[in-house]
């Protein structure tokens, strides 16, 4: 026994001698402590124990202590079963015994824990001890093994010893909780001896088997702990798992531990060892090899081997645990129900809303225990009690949740997708809401119905069509008696008779008073209005009487003919039964009242004649009185006449007379009739008459009629067949009344059938629980027939009142009626039916259904006398009672209300009472209108308040120079288009800006003459801008119609075949030498700006220059050339002999030619070249500029700046004066002279996008100092081809850089009067054309000058010329056509593009090409064309292409055998074959029957036939598949020319050579300009030869007679010829002569014009200019 | 010297926008274009600029988002705050066959606070019957508004039926001028 306490002394001192080193280590004092009190309390832990034992002993109870020892054996147990700590119980087991023992003698309380061990552990102690020695021993030798090692780890964890320090506690606690546990088996429990009890079973089964086997032997007791210590290998895990689950405590304690429990663990141990013992003793024989030999070593080794490994288990933590550990981090709100105290503030009571009468609303329903949740949470929350309310409960809104679930409704919208509009769905979508509901009455919740009591009692037809006659009688006996018996009821005749009996009295007592006369004006009134009330009283009160006797008289007359039908008809119908009651009446007194009332109503009536007659005689008096002044001036009048008359006149005449002039003064006053007295007598009589008729007499007795239903009707069997066949339909017949509330059926009544009278009976009475506003509550009345059912009748039933309730409520009798026509062939009278009660069918009457439903209406009560009805306050129809008020007004009429006037009038005329408070409102606005004060505005506004919000006025707004500014530039109004900089600032704009503006605006009216010279062209100026105007306007938007190119630039991919000529192309020979021309980019026009553009001129050379004339040299008349027979059109003179120029000062060659180019006056000028045929090959570039540098499409096409190519010839001229400087200074002055030029204008640049050709160069017709050139012989045969025609040729190039696209004319489909039919097969023409041939014009319809689509071969018909052309050359068929020719090429010409800025080709008609005076190359054609099919001539317009005009028209005539192609804007006509035939293409030729269009191969005029006949080469538009439906022409039938104005011409004339004048001098600023007066006379007088020629062959003979006259000077001049339009064109081309250049010292000038008139405003130009220099 | 006169009261409200549309995205197809307004009450004057435009067709390549950078620039001067400028868009698509059909409408204020804005403007889509649906799903097309101008008017909607569509972004920068001289504070 020893032995184990050594071992255990040992241990402590081992680990106090450890504790107090790592304490050493750590913290001194704190474990010297910590050390001390475990000292202290393992030595006397037994005292400790017994001390708290002692304490504890009396709080707890038996049981308690009974339960936790309990629990604590079930732990052990647990624990022994998966085997924990089985080695340390076993190491401990003794100890605990050893322990107990020393601790014996130490105390002696401790002695029943002893006993309880001894007791316990006795029974196998005898057998064990030695082995248990042994065991220890080896043990021992393991454990400080194991020990030294835990140790080691210790030491490596110092942390873990404060742990311990803090386990410690717990094991204290722990001792508490097992010693009682102990203690109570000092008292001897039950507990003890059950489990000795059991102890001693599981002993007894031991010892059986130890009586089994015998004594135990060695083996056996080893085996037995062997079992014990059988699951060894897992101790080392659990143990491990121990240190995990709490790392901090080590060996030393869970020893203690294990001391503590020691009791109990030994004890379980046993019975496990027992229960375990017995099972091992079954299979023994399979444990045995396992035990066996193998000895104790092996586990000691085991568990060394334990002692390095170390095995984990997965990381789990139990639940308890978990939830333990997350119990300290979550907040669990609790569920249960927070008391109200803590949810509001201190020392408040919680307030509830709804008991003070605070509307609350509806809380959403939430569960009980959410809230408590939610509430619990909050209130653990900083500042929780502020989410709750004064009644302590959680804020919340009211309930948002709809009572029913509702869905949106679906609208399918079929194609009509405007919301706004589409109506279709709205019935549908009328919600419960949208209408009118009462309020409070919804269907949710308890709230109060309201309910409408319907009762339908029954309804009386007083006309049906089943009614027999007897019936249509019986009505109306019934209908008179009613009418009886409520006149009675009223008894208006006796209240009037009262009346009337007052207002005598009160009369009488005035008179009596005061007399009859009365004495103020005030009391006579009064009995004048008295007199009068009790006039008309009296009638009144008559008339009521007469009434009651008509009445009562009818009522007779109807019983009397019903009792009469009855007879007739031998049977009846109804059960009416008229009694007259009669009542007696004494005679005498009743004499004598109506014999009073008699004389009272006479004497009445004599104070009332004698009124009357009073009255008209004074009337009279006075009248008379007018009429005889009236007379006695007449007379005087009379007089006056009669004295200058004869006096033998008889009166009568005069009488007549004066009637005739009483007509003609026709003011006389009629001549007054003396009121006749009325006739006493007569009234008395009258008065006695009606008295007799319509009062009852006196002694008669009054009669009173009672009606009964007391009669008996015939049975059905006694009457006839049409009587029998009538009643069988009533029997058929039933009713139904059908209640109808807001338009809805609700409900219906029983069927009833039709009674005999004729009166159905329904009695129901229906409840309608409301919900909508009652707004109209219906019966129908139904009559069915079988199963049929027929509406009959509808009635509108009044709404009651919110008063009106159920119960009190009256009956209401409602009439029907129905216009149906309803007839029968049996006895029935049918409705809206002629019958007759005579028997001969007169009188007939016709009646209508009617008849009187009864019912009522009211609102229901409920059980607690509550009304069901809707509160009144919040009643709409509080507006519409408030208007029943002001019912006064409606019945003036609602113009009335505002008419103040009307208003007050009627307020005075119907007495309104003032105190009257319904009437308050209406004597307020009496007053205020009398007042004065009201004012309606006489103006309605629709948005009053928008003005006050303004900033400024629309005024100030328009005001803003700036904003218009601004607002013009954006507009992009011309003078404002490029304005780059606008001021920021209001005051730096000026006025200035504007005027031009302003003035252009104003200008739009006024013509300005100055600029125009000409009256007519100013007004056809102005006409052409506003058709410009509109049209421009009219295509504004298709303008702005963008397609892809002209915004997306894009490089077309090259497709295959294109590379591969590319390739090939590299491999072709380089042609330096022979340049081609590449496609450039286009560039489109709205990125550009000034300088980017440059027209590129390439002049390459020109043919036939003339040369210059020696100018002494002799006339060369002879020399006129023989080629002139053949030619008559050949200006130029063949000068053969002038080459050698002597006469020059300089020795130079004949001619040296330069080109110059201007363009917006910009001069460009290649460099001189020799001879009549240069070659300058020379490129010239000029900047362009755009006007206002606005580079749009638009405004680039509408520039009307032209490009001049203008020849000239430089001169040279010797100046030097001094003949000794000759050899050694030059000094020359370069003169030049202007030979021709070529005008393009920059428009058809622009649209070509290049030219490129050869052109004419327009040569004046006569150029003084030269002479055309003819080398014969030495340039051999293409001199032969060229000579062929006249003048001078050049070749140029002319392009823009970069290339500008132009823009595209509009695609729109247009207006069109012409047939569909037409239109499409021009569109499939067209669109076959273009395929074709792509690069050939055709054209089918046009655009007129209104912007309408026009066939083309409506604008051809032959028209006549002039007659003055005609006439010119009557024998010369070629002439005239020549002046025909010349006539149409003097109308101005004016592309269209340019008037029109590219928007469409218009062409207009020749009137109205006449009238404007200028036109495009179709007009011109089309005028060309129309002349020649006048002068029977075969003639088409050709649609082709020509340089440089691009597009055009020329005409095509037919003469003799070849063809001619004639320009008509320049008259002029080539042959077929002519090479300077500026027509290059050919695309349709049209005349007034048909369109060709050209199918040949080649499209130049030279290589093509032009025989349309052949339909090879021609395809006609109208062929016979579809002919020509005889298109009527635009035409005119023929057109009006105005005779030419030789004055205007003269005027116009001088007033040319003035400006022109002006202008040579203004350009010549630093040099005097002289005139040579002498040679202009020469000159003009020589211009009207020019014209008459045409401008040919004139020159000759005119130089020399200027050689004869001049011949001192040096002469180089020229006449220009140009068409008249405008002064500018003119000026412009002087200025491009260069004429007004020269500056040599003696120049002068001599300037001719003459304007030479034709029809219609046609004007030609000429204009002569010529530099004279002084030779000599 | 006081110039209270009228040259001081001709200062008048002056807006400028200048911005653009950048692009859309979150639609169900690209390749899309947009047509654009900009609605004014009769209290603006349009000083300069276009009102109303459409866009290219962006098809992206990559995201869904396409970009038009289509610009604005509009000038206005007013007389009062009514009206203040509302732009409104609509975004078409051009889907495989080159036909346009409608993908959104939408419709923003422009901002009253100058400076920069980065405006994000949804749009919705009419939805029609469902007949319309599925003919729009087979064969493209789809329901638009008779009336577009019910996009920026106040005009009930109740019964229209939308799907939602994608935004459109814009970039709007805005002026403002005077508008201080009128006690609109910006």
């Amino acid at each position: 026994m020893a032995s184990p306490s050594d071992l255990r002394e040992k241990i402590r001192k081992k680990r106090r001698a450890l504790q107090e080193s790592l304490a050493k280590s750590k913290d001194d004092v704190d474990t010297q402590a910590l050390v001390t009190t475990e000292m202290e309390m393992s030595r006397d832990r037994g005292r400790t124990e017994v001390e708290q034992e002692l304490s504890g002993s009396q709080e707890q109870q038996v049981t308690t202590l009974k339960q936790t020892l309990k629990a604590q054996r079930m732990r052990r147990r647990r624990k022994l079963l998966s085997d924990t700590t089985a080695e340390a119980t076993r190491g401990e087991q003794p100890m605990g015994t050893e322990l107990s023992e020393v601790g014996e003698p130490l105390d002696s309380v401790t002695k029943p824990r002893s006993t309880w061990h001894t007791q316990r552990d006795l029974p196998p102690l005898p057998v064990e001890t030695p082995l248990r020695r042994r065991v220890a021993e080896k043990l021992k030798a393991a454990r400080s093994k194991a020990e030294t090692l835990l140790q080691q780890e210790a030491l490596s964890e110092p942390t873990s010893c404060l742990q311990s320090l803090r386990d410690r506690e717990t094991l204290t606690r722990f001792d508490v909780e097992t010693d009682p546990g102990l203690l109570s088996r000092e008292a001897g429990d039950l507990s003890t001896a059950a489990r000795v009890k059991f102890q001693d079973v599981a002993h007894r089964v031991r010892q059986k088997a130890e009586m089994e086997t015998g004594l135990p032997t060695a083996e056996m007791a080893y085996n037995f702990f062997t079992f014990n210590f059988d699951p060894e290998p897992q101790e080392e895990p659990v143990k491990h798992q121990k240190k995990r689950k709490s790392r901090r405590r080590d060996r030393a304690e869970e020893e203690e531990e294990e001391e503590e429990e020691e009791g109990d663990s030994h004890r379980e141990e046993e019975e496990a060892g027992a229960e375990q013992e017995e099972e091992q003793e079954e299979g023994r024989d399979e444990d045995a090899p396992l035990v066996g030999d193998q000895g104790s070593e092996l586990f000691i080794i085991d568990q060394t081997a334990q002692d390095f490994l170390e095995v984990k288990a997965v990381d789990y933590v139990g639940y308890h645990s978990r939830v333990q550990r997350e119990s300290e981090v979550l907040f669990t709100p609790s569920l249960r129900t927070v008391p109200a105290s803590s949810k509001v503030p201190e020392n408040m009571q919680p307030r509830y809303m709804e008991d003070e009468g605070l509307y609350v609303g509806e809380r959403p329903p939430m569960s009980r225990v959410n809230q408590n949740i939610l509430e619990n949470r909050i209130l653990q929350q900083d500042e929780g009690k502020k989410w709750f309310g004064d009644d302590g409960r959680v804020q919340a809104l009211p309930d948002p949740i709809k009572q029913s679930p509702t869905r949106p409704p679906l609208f399918s919208l079929e194609g009509d997708l405007d919301p706004a509009l589409q109506t279709v769905y709205r019935k549908a979508l009328k919600s419960k809401h949208a209408g009118r509901y009462i309020p409070g009455a919804g269907p949710g919740e308890g709230h109060r119905h309201c309910q409408l009591d319907v009762d339908v009692a029954g309804l009386i037809f007083s006309h049906h069509p089943l009614f027999s006659r007897e019936h249509v009688l019986g009505a109306r006996l019934a209908q008179l008696y009613d009418q009886h018996l409520a006149r009675q009821s009223r008894n208006l005749t006796g209240l009037l008779t009262d009346k009337l009996n007052g207002l005598r009295n009160a009369l009488r007592n005035i008179k009596d008073l005061h007399g009859e006369q009365g004495r103020s004006m005030a009391m006579r009134q009064r009995i004048v209005e008295y007199k009068e009330e009790v006039k008309n009283t009296r009638i009144l009160r008559n008339t009521e009487q007469e009434k009651d006797r008509t009445l009562l008289k009818s009522i007779v007359k109807v019983w009397k003919e019903m009792k009469a039908l009855r007879e007739f008809q031998r049977f009846t119908n109804t059960a009416y039964k008229l009694h007259l009651r009669r009542e007696l009446v004494e005679l005498q007194k009743d004499e004598q009242g109506f014999e009073a009332e008699i004389q009272t109503e006479l004497a009445e009536l004599k104070g009332e004649f004698e009124d009357e007659y009073q009255r008209k005689m004074e009337q009279y008096s006075q009248q008379h009185e007018e009429w005889r002044t009236w007379r006695r001036k007449q007379a005087r009048k009379k007089k006056k006449k009669a004295k200058m008359r004869d006096d033998g006149e008889e009166e009568e005449e005069e009488e007549e007379e004066e009637e005739q002039e009483e007509e003609f003064l026709g003011d006389e006053p009629p001549k007054p009739e003396l009121p006749e007295k009325q006739d006493w007598a007569l009234a008395e009589q009258q008065v006695r008459e009606r008295a007799s008729r319509w009062r009852r007499r006196p002694g008669e007795p009054v009669l009173v009629p009672e009606i009964s239903l007391s009669g008996s009707i015939t049975p059905t069997e006694q009457c006839p067949r049409g009587e029998i066949a009538r009643r069988e339909d009533i029997s058929k017949r039933s009713l139904l009344v059908k209640v109808l509330y807001n338009d809805k059926e609700v409900s219906r009544t029983d069927r009833r059938t039709l009674s005999s009278d004729f009166r159905v009976h329904f009695g129901q009475i229906f409840n309608l629980k409301i919900v909508n506003w009652p707004e109209s509550v219906r019966l129908q009345v139904f009559e069915v027939v079988g199963s049929s059912s027929s509406l009959l009748a509808e009635v509108f039933v009044p709404l009651p009142d919110t008063t009106v309730l159920t119960g009190s409520a009256p009956f209401q009798e409602l009439e029907f009626g129905s216009s149906q026509r309803v007839a029968f062939d049996h006895e029935g009278v049918g409705s809206d039916v002629p019958f007759s009660f005579e028997v001969d069918g007169s009188n007939k009457l016709t009646l209508l259904t009617s008849g009187k439903l009864s019912c009522c209406i009211s609102w229901a009560v409920d059980n607690n006398d509550v009304p069901l009805a809707p509160p009144t306050s919040q009643q709409p129809w509080g507006v519409r009672s408030g208007l029943r008020q002001m019912d006064a007004i409606a019945c003036i009429g609602a113009s009335g209300l505002s008419d103040m006037k009307k208003l007050s009038k009627w307020a005075a005329e119907s007495r309104l009472d003032p105190n009257d408070p319904s009437n308050a409102m209406l004597m307020q606005l009496l007053t205020v209108a009398s007042s004065g004060s009201m004012q309606m505005p006489d103006y309605f506004r629709l948005e009053q308040l928008q003005e006050e919000f303004n900033f400024v006025t629309d005024e100030e707004l328009q005001r803003s120079k700036r904003f218009r500014l601004l607002t013009l530039r954006s507009q992009e109004v011309a003078e404002f288009r490029n304005y780059k900089n606008i001021p920021a600032v209001e005051r730096e704009v000026s006025e200035k800006v504007f005027q031009d503006y302003e003035r252009r605006l104003q200008e739009g009216e006024v013509i300005d003459t100055r600029d125009h010279l000409d009256a007519h062209r100013a007004l056809v100026a102005k006409y052409l801008q506003k058709v410009q105007e509109s049209v421009v306007n009219r295509f504004l938007i298709s303008k702005h119609h963008f397609i892809l190119s002209d915004l997306v630039q894009e490089d077309e991919v090259p497709s295959i075949g294109v590379l591969g000529l590319n390739l090939f192309k590299l491999a072709e020979p380089k042609r330096p030498l022979k340049p081609q021309r590449k496609e450039r980019k286009k560039v489109t026009a709205q990125n550009l700006s000034d300088g980017d553009i440059k027209v590129l001129v390439n002049i390459i050379r020109a043919y036939d220059i003339p040369i210059r004339k020696p100018l002494s040299s002799k006339p060369a008349m002879a020399s006129k050339s023989a080629r002139s027979f053949k030619e008559p059109f050949a200006a130029g003179q063949s000068s053969q002999s002038a080459l050698q120029g002597g006469d020059w000062p300089l020795s130079q060659s004949q001619i040296r030619p330069f080109v110059e180019v201007s363009f917006q006056r910009t001069v460009c000028q290649t460099t001189t070249a020799d001879g009549p045929n240069p070659c300058w090959n020379e490129e010239l570039e000029l900047p362009f500029s755009a006007p206002n540098g606005d580079y749009s499409t638009s405004s680039l096409q509408s520039m009307k700046d032209e490009v001049f190519i203008n020849i000239f010839d430089e001169m040279v001229f010797d100046i030097t004066e001094d003949e000794r400087e000759r050899g050694s200074s030059v000094h020359t002055r370069i003169e030049r002279h202007w030979l021709g030029s070529v005008k393009i204008p920059f428009s058809t640049v622009y649209l070509q996008s290049r030219i490129d050709g050869t052109f004419k160069v327009q040569s004046p017709a006569v150029l003084l100092g030269y002479s055309k050139e003819r080398s014969l012989a030495s340039e051999g045969g293409y001199d032969a081809v060229r000579c062929l025609s006249e003048g001078s040729f050049i070749t140029l190039f002319i392009t823009i850089q970069p290339q500008l696209i132009p823009g595209e004319s509009v695609r729109e489909r247009f207006d069109t009067q012409e047939e569909e039919r037409l239109l499409q097969a021009a569109e499939v023409f067209q669109r076959d054309a273009a395929l074709c041939f792509p690069g050939r014009p055709c054209i089918t319809t046009v655009i007129d000058i209104n912007g309408r689509a026009v066939f083309v071969t409506r604008y051809i018909r032959a028209l006549s010329p002039p007659q003055e052309l005609l006439d010119a050359f009557p024998n010369s068929p070629q002439e005239t056509m020549d002046l025909v020719a010349r006539y149409v090429s003097l109308i101005p010409s004016l592309p269209d593009s340019v008037s029109f800025a590219g928007i469409c080709d218009i062409w207009s008609t020749c009137d109205q090409f006449l009238t404007l005076l200028a036109g495009d190359e179709e007009e011109h054609a089309v005028l060309l064309c129309n002349y020649f099919l006048f002068m029977k001539k075969k003639a088409w317009l050709i649609i082709g292409t020509a340089v440089p005009e691009g597009p055009t028209a020329y005409v095509l005539t037919y003469e003799q055998g070849h063809y001619l192609i004639w320009d008509p804007s320049k008259g002029q006509y080539y042959g077929q074959y002519d090479t300077f035939c500026p027509l290059q293409t050919v695309g349709c030729l049209i005349n007034a029957d048909n369109v060709w269009f050209n199918l040949q191969p080649y499209d130049a005029p030279m290589r093509m036939s032009f025989d349309v006949t052949r339909s090879k080469l021609w395809k006609p538009f109208f062929s016979r598949a579809f002919p020509n439906p005889g298109l009527s022409s635009v035409q005119p039938e023929e057109i009006a020319y105005n005779r030419p104005d030789k004055a205007a011409a003269a005027e116009l004339q001088d007033r040319i050579e003035k400006v022109l004048k002006e202008k040579i001098m203004e350009w010549r600023p630093r040099h005097p300009t002289r005139w040579n007066r002498y040679c202009t006379s020469t000159l003009r007088h020589f211009l009207p030869k020019l014209e008459l020629s045409g401008g040919r062959d004139v020159g000759e003979e005119h130089r020399l007679e200027l050689h004869n006259l001049l011949g001192d000077y040096r002469i180089s001049g020229f006449p220009l010829h140009m068409a008249f339009s405008e002064l500018h064109p003119l000026m412009e081309m002087v200025y491009s002569t260069g004429v007004h250049n020269v500056e040599a010292p003696s120049i002068e000038f001599a300037l001719a014009v003459y304007v030479h008139p034709y029809p219609s405003s046609v004007l030609s130009v000429w204009v002569y200019l010529a530099s004279l220099v002084r030779t000599r | 010297m006081k110039f209270h006169g009228p040259r001081a009261t001709l200062r008048m409200a002056e807006l400028h926008i200048i911005g653009q549309i950048v692009g859309a995205s979150g639609f169900p197809h690209s390749s899309l274009f947009c047509k654009w307004g900009i609605h004014t009450g009769g209290a603006w004057r349009l000083l300069s600029g276009l009102r109303e435009g459409q866009t290219q067709v962006d098809s992206p390549q990559t995201s869904d988002v396409a970009f038009w950078s289509h610009p604005i620039d509009l000038h206005y001067a007013t007389k009062g705050l009514q009206g203040w400028p509302k732009l409104h868009l609509q975004v078409w698509h051009q889907d495989s066959f080159g036909r346009c059909e409608l993908s959104g409408y939408g419709y923003c204020h422009v901002p009253s606070s100058p400076g920069h804005h980065r405006l994000r403007c949804a749009t919705w889509r009419p939805l029609g019957s469902w007949q319309e649906q599925l003919a729009q799903s087979f064969v493209g097309g789809g329901p638009q508004l008779r009336f577009p101008d019910v996009i920026y008017s106040g005009a009930d909607r109740y019964r229209l039926h939308t799907g939602a569509a994608g935004t459109v972004e814009l970039e709007l920068g805005i002026i403002l001028r005077n508008f201080d001289k009128y006690g609109v504070e910006s």
